[in-house]
């Protein structure tokens, strides 16, 4: 999983080192986007109540537990008044049947189990390259994505925080 | 461009000879741009009973929830298995409460329901997105792709198909309906409901 | 999303108001449902009243239903036709037929058509014309045969002959030019059904069959389809498809019977010789 590390204000860059992916659980990684504000506050509302499940239950929810869960608050928030304007992608290992899970969700609360997914207007380029791409390969296949957004996008974002989550736990990785 | 259509999506039911099928693209869009080519909106909810949710995906979900809430509620307190005339009316009352404020969902019902003589009889039904019941005798659509679903369907449906009939027929009237349709496609599912078993086939379709 | 309590207060929830209107301030227009564009017409005879109407239900230019009902049940001896929001007619009149059903077992008496038709016109001003149900409501009671008229906002008349719906100004030509004061059963229903033919050939929002409902002191008479002036011909030729012709590159299939094993009653082996 992979996020730019650049926090705008309109034309302004503001910062280059923001680090977009939270790590929710041992398991579990969050990408999020969207109206700046709303991203980093709804995030870490999401950070608090799945370690809040871990400390009550002494294990964490399942990918596809917090899939639906954090799908849920979403869809509840569409229905206030400020709603939170974010988007996610929630990738997970499931410890209890050894697979990878990745979910795109967006703030309308869609969500969908996908093997590969993207948002933003790097996702044009992401994903048509991503059809063709090898899976298998995930790292390398990550990078083409990164150099080709970077090559081709009008608005491409310098740096890149990638992280990875595998049986071993999460790891942030250097390409 | 309508709410209708944000992701994308179709569905249509058929009655045959002893049996029904239920058929929809698996594409989950976000306006023009795919997300998803194996986006499932169609659920079992009894053994003899499918419903699918084409419209806004995440009031495909939302309403999911609620549906599968409100139908365990009725299944505990009336200790059996819902028919679908009930199913359907359930549905109804459900998208109806939010006349005013509606989810974005065509529900498209099929499924097998009891005969007093103990038989089992083909049942299909369609809502608008605010609980018209609509109980057809040939079939029934929804979704992006429903105009053309219409007329492909009205040209190729005819009466008594046998469960394999069926099948061809059904999917040959949601492929060629959502290759007219730039928001339906990328694949899609059938399942074939029968008195003994149901028949889900996953389609090798365009994907374009 | 769901409530605590599992019983749920009843009447509208407005929780999706709010999200709606977001999605339309950000330029996605809300879409339309299903309205009965509609031919209902209703007429006083001798006996009793004829209500009748036709069987399309339309959404946008597309035909959605070919064959649906617009008489709804209030009574025994009182029915209703509705033209409009098609879910609105079918629950407006489901819940008023309940309401009737419960007045008439707490009075012990025939309901009257004057009462539905006061539950009708207080529901629909209530809600200000948002619920968009248009009704021709008729019926016989103990003070002889009503029909009335019943407009989304809650205004209603009380007419010998009246028509509803697209197909309204259709109906009415025929009801104008044949309608006399104490008409036959016969006369009644042919008129009836002419209206219905006009709005069913001259306007789009109706088509396909005639409904029609006969309501005297003593009978109602229910006629659905009573005529099918437009009935599809026999297929000259079969589209089936050769079986194999759909590829598919997965297929599961679950049986409901698993395992069977019959066990024959009466302990003596059957006879074969």
């Amino acid at each position: 999983m992979a996020a730019d590390t650049t926090a705008a204000r309109s034309i302004v860059k503001m910062k280059v080192d923001e680090d977009k992916i939270k790590t929710l659980s041992p398991h579990l990684l969050m990408a999020y986007s969207g109206e700046p504000g709303d991203t980093v506050q709804f995030a870490e509302y999401v950070e608090r109540n799945i370690r809040l499940y871990q400390i009550r239950n002494l294990y964490a929810l399942r990918p596809s537990a917090a899939a639906s869960w954090i799908r849920r608050s979403l869809a509840e928030s569409l229905r206030s008044r400020r709603p939170y304007s974010v988007n996610l992608l929630l990738g997970g290992y499931d410890t209890a049947t050894h697979d990878p899970h990745l979910y795109w969700i967006d703030y309308l609360g869609t969500i969908s189990e996908v093997p590969f997914a993207a948002h933003g207007y790097g996702s044009y380029f992401a994903l048509s390259l991503l059809d063709r791409g090898p899976l298998e390969e995930g790292l390398a296949t990550l990078k083409r994505c990164i150099d080709e957004v970077s090559k081709r996008l009008v608005v491409s974002p310098g740096n890149y925080k990638i992280k990875v989550v595998d049986k071993d736990g999460v790891r942030e990785v250097e390409l | 461009m309508s709410i209708m259509d944000h992701n994308g999506g179709s569905v249509i039911a058929m009655v045959g000879k002893d049996c029904v099928a239920i058929a929809s693209d698996l594409r989950l869009g976000n306006q023009a741009l795919g997300i998803s080519s194996n986006f499932q909106r169609i659920f079992p909810v009894t053994d003899r009973i499918y419903l699918g949710l084409p419209g806004l995906a995440t009031d495909v979900a939302t309403l999911h929830e609620r549906l599968r809430f409100r139908l365990n509620m009725y299944t505990i307190k009336e200790e059996r298995e819902i028919e679908p005339e009930t199913f359907a009316h359930l549905v109804s009352s459900t998208l109806y409460e939010h006349r005013f404020g509606p989810y974005f969902i065509e529900p498209v019902m099929a499924g097998m329901s009891k005969t007093p003589s103990g038989g089992l009889k083909p049942f299909i039904a369609a809502t608008d997105l605010i609980g018209c019941l609509n109980f057809a005798k040939d079939f029934v659509v929804a979704g992006t792709a429903s105009s053309k679903l219409y007329g492909v369907a009205e040209g190729l449906w005819e009466p008594d198909l046998e469960p394999e009939d069926l099948f061809e027929t059904i999917s040959q009237t949601l492929m060629n309906a959502v290759d007219r349709d730039a928001f339906s496609g990328w694949g899609g599912i059938v399942h074939v409901i029968t008195k003994d078993k149901v028949i889900t086939r996953t389609l090798k379709a365009r994907m374009d | 999303m769901a409530t605590p309590n599992v019983y749920r207060s009843p009447g509208f929830d407005f929780t999706n108001e709010i999200r709606n209107s977001f999605l339309v301030e950000k330029g996605l227009p809300l879409p339309k449902a299903t309205s009965t564009g509609t031919t209902i017409v209703g007429c006083l005879f001798k006996d009793g009243i004829v209500l009748g109407a036709d069987t399309r239900a339309t959404e946008g230019p597309i035909v959605a239903d070919k064959n649906c009902e617009k008489i709804h049940y209030i009574t025994e001896s009182i029915r209703c036709c509705g033209a409009g929001t098609a879910a609105d007619t079918e629950f407006t009149t489901a819940l008023i037929s309940s309401n009737m059903e419960l007045h008439a077992l707490q009075t012990g008496r025939k309901p009257r058509v004057v009462t539905a038709m006061t539950m009708l016109k207080q529901m629909l001003f209530r809600y200000q014309g948002n619920i968009g149900a248009a009704l021709v409501l008729g019926g016989v009671d103990s003070t002889g045969p009503h029909l009335f008229t019943i407009h989304p906002h809650g205004s209603t008349d009380k007419l010998p002959y009246v028509t509803m719906g697209s197909g309204s100004l259709a109906a009415m030509a025929v009801f104008e030019s044949g309608w006399k004061p104490n008409m036959e059963r016969e006369d009644a229903l042919n008129l009836v059904k002419a209206a219905i033919a006009a709005g069913i050939f001259n306007d789009l929002g109706s088509g396909s069959n005639i409904d029609a409902c006969i309501i005297t002191a003593s009978h109602t008479e229910m006629l659905r389809n009573v005529e099918m002036p437009n009935e599809r011909v026999q297929k000259e030729k079969d589209y089936k498809f050769r079986r194999g012709t759909t590829a598919w590159k997965k297929e599961d299939v679950r049986k409901f019977v698993v395992d069977e094993q019959l066990t024959l009653i009466g302990g003596d082996e059957m006879d074969t010789s």
